[in-house]
């Protein structure tokens, strides 16, 4: 349902509507659930946003390009950075959640597409047996900063894989398998209904949580090196 | 464990320390132990009384200081063989417990208490403030705690009983029990699992249940003033009570009981949701449970 507050919301979480207009708002909420649920979707997906790693550039090229072109006063990127503000129009907001499920997809699908690659050489138990693969990974030609993430952990995960109980590995891959069933359905789900705002943040939870789970099994292995 | 202590014991090989030292007030306990038990105990004197059984193989290191009491436990060459700790602490003690193939139990504590094992289980009755339970092939059991509560699992069931405080409950295979419960902040999430709540809702709390295979039994009060949103995929909604729904759309709908103050988010892709009176719950979740359980005992959703 979309009434005339709905492409409002985003200056509303903003702070960006007058003081008359969000007493309105704000009145219409208790009134409007579409508008609460909207509203914390968005909560949601800002939060995510804000949440991402915002790693600075490793050298700032602004102050060299303002020189060349002549702007007498340089505003370091510092500053500008601590002044940008996440403001975003609902069919944003929408198209970032899914890009945040995507994302997470594409590494989930990275770290488990190598399954293959990885299963060359496989690592031994203390008692001299293959260890059973955890994750592994194909080719993710996506975010740079996203996939340097997912190949740190990989590698931790590989180097420590080895170490971890056999019965360990089974019950992650077992518990990874019912993640990757529920990605599945979600998608599938999506594909009959893409802008069904439950089934993305849905798929994007349970992305994440593949990632964690993942992350917690490198931990677990680093842990017993 | 149990048939290796006896083993060890038949040979002659195993050895008993034990030993008690006065703490002072405000002293953390930290126990790391790979493999065995770690059994806390509560008492009201202000000292701590170690007594563990090992192999002579193994010693147990005791390092005290007015902040941090340090137990842990070295074989000869690398980590220890099994250790059953019995550990009896002052009533208000911090804990941090740690291990690998451990389980942990904690009896009657009233202070911040940290557990974390991988292949072990996690039971503890007490705790205050911060208290973080944590396993990856066990069973997560907390009651009588409040505070900020922290419980995961991946591969086991997770209950909580009589609990008073903000709740995070996560695992991925494993079935969500939360039982008076008296929280304005509450989330529980699963995979494969079902999930109850009986608990409170209180005005202007946050309460968020979601699982993707599992069915989902939730208690609202019947004075309750909480908007709920609904949202399942391929399951049923039901009610013990009648609701007036709103704003339904063909996988999400809302309605409101009272002033609506609180939120209450409703999540089960695959399985029924079905919301009911404080204590009703329980009794009807009883029912289904072992279907549940039964269906999907071990069961590799990879399997074809």
């Amino acid at each position: 349902m979309k009434d005339r507050w709905t492409d409002r919301l985003s200056e509303y979480l903003d702070g960006e509507l007058a003081p008359n207009e969000r007493i309105a708002l704000e009145a219409h909420f208790s009134e409007c659930g579409a508008c609460r649920q909207t509203l914390d979707e968005l909560r949601r997906v800002v939060a995510r946003a804000q949440a991402l790693d915002d790693r600075p550039p490793t050298t700032d090229l602004w102050p060299g390009i303002a020189r060349q072109v002549g702007v007498g006063a340089v505003v370091s990127l510092g500053a500008r950075r601590a002044q940008r503000r996440l403001s975003f129009t609902v069919p944003q907001l929408a198209a970032a959640a899914v890009a945040v499920a995507l994302l997470s997809g594409g590494g989930a699908a990275w770290l488990l597409g190598r399954r293959g690659t990885v299963a060359a050489a496989p690592s031994t138990t203390a008692g001299g047996s293959p260890a059973p693969s955890v994750a592994n990974v194909t080719d993710y030609a996506g975010d740079a900063r996203y996939a340097a993430q997912v190949a740190d952990l990989e590698r931790a995960l590989e180097r420590g894989r080895g170490r971890l109980d056999t019965a360990t590995v089974h019950v992650i891959e077992k518990n990874l398998g019912i993640i990757n069933r529920a990605i599945r359905d979600a998608q599938s789900a999506l594909a009959a209904d893409p802008a069904n705002a439950y089934l993305n943040l849905h798929l994007a939870r349970e992305m994440r949580r593949k990632l964690e789970l993942l992350r917690q099994a490198a931990t677990l292995a680093g842990a017993r090196s | 464990m149990l048939t290796t202590l006896v083993t060890l014991a038949a040979v002659g090989l195993m050895q008993q320390t034990d030993t008690t030292f006065p703490v002072r007030a405000g002293a953390r306990l930290e126990v790391n132990n790979f493999g065995g038990e770690i059994a806390i105990k509560t008492w009201s004197k202000n000292a701590v009384r170690i007594a563990a059984s090992h192999s002579s193989r193994d010693h147990i290191s005791i390092d005290a200081s007015d902040q941090v009491v340090r137990i842990k436990s070295q074989g000869r060459r690398g980590p220890s063989q099994l250790v059953e700790y019995d550990i009896t602490v002052p009533t208000t003690m911090a804990l941090a417990l740690s291990g690998v193939y451990t389980d942990i139990s904690v009896e009657g504590a009233q202070g911040e208490i940290t557990a974390e094992t991988v292949e072990g289980a996690v039971k503890v009755s007490g705790g205050a403030g911060t208290v973080s339970l944590k396993s990856v092939q066990g069973e997560v059991t907390l009651e009588k705690a409040r505070g900020r509560i922290d419980l995961s699992s991946v591969n086991e069931a997770i209950t909580a009983k009589d609990i008073s405080g903000d709740l995070s409950v996560e695992t991925v295979n494993g079935d969500i029990t939360l039982t008076q419960i008296e929280s304005a902040n509450t989330e529980a999430n699963t995979v494969n699992g079902t999930i109850v709540y009986d608990g409170t809702t209180k005005d202007g709390g946050r309460y968020r249940f979601s699982t993707h295979d599992g069915d989902l039994r939730v208690s609202v009060p019947e004075k309750a003033n909480v908007s709920v949103s609904v949202s399942t995929f391929d399951g049923d909604f039901s009610s013990c009570f009648p609701v007036q729904l709103s704003h339904k759309t063909k996988h999400r709908f809302d309605f409101t009981i009272g002033s609506g103050s609180a939120r209450l988010e409703l999540e089960s892709f695959n399985g029924d949701i079905k919301i009911c009176r404080p204590g009703a719950v329980m009794r009807d979740s009883d029912k289904n449970w072992h279907k549940e359980k039964d269906r999907d005992e071990d069961h590799d959703p990879e399997d074809p």
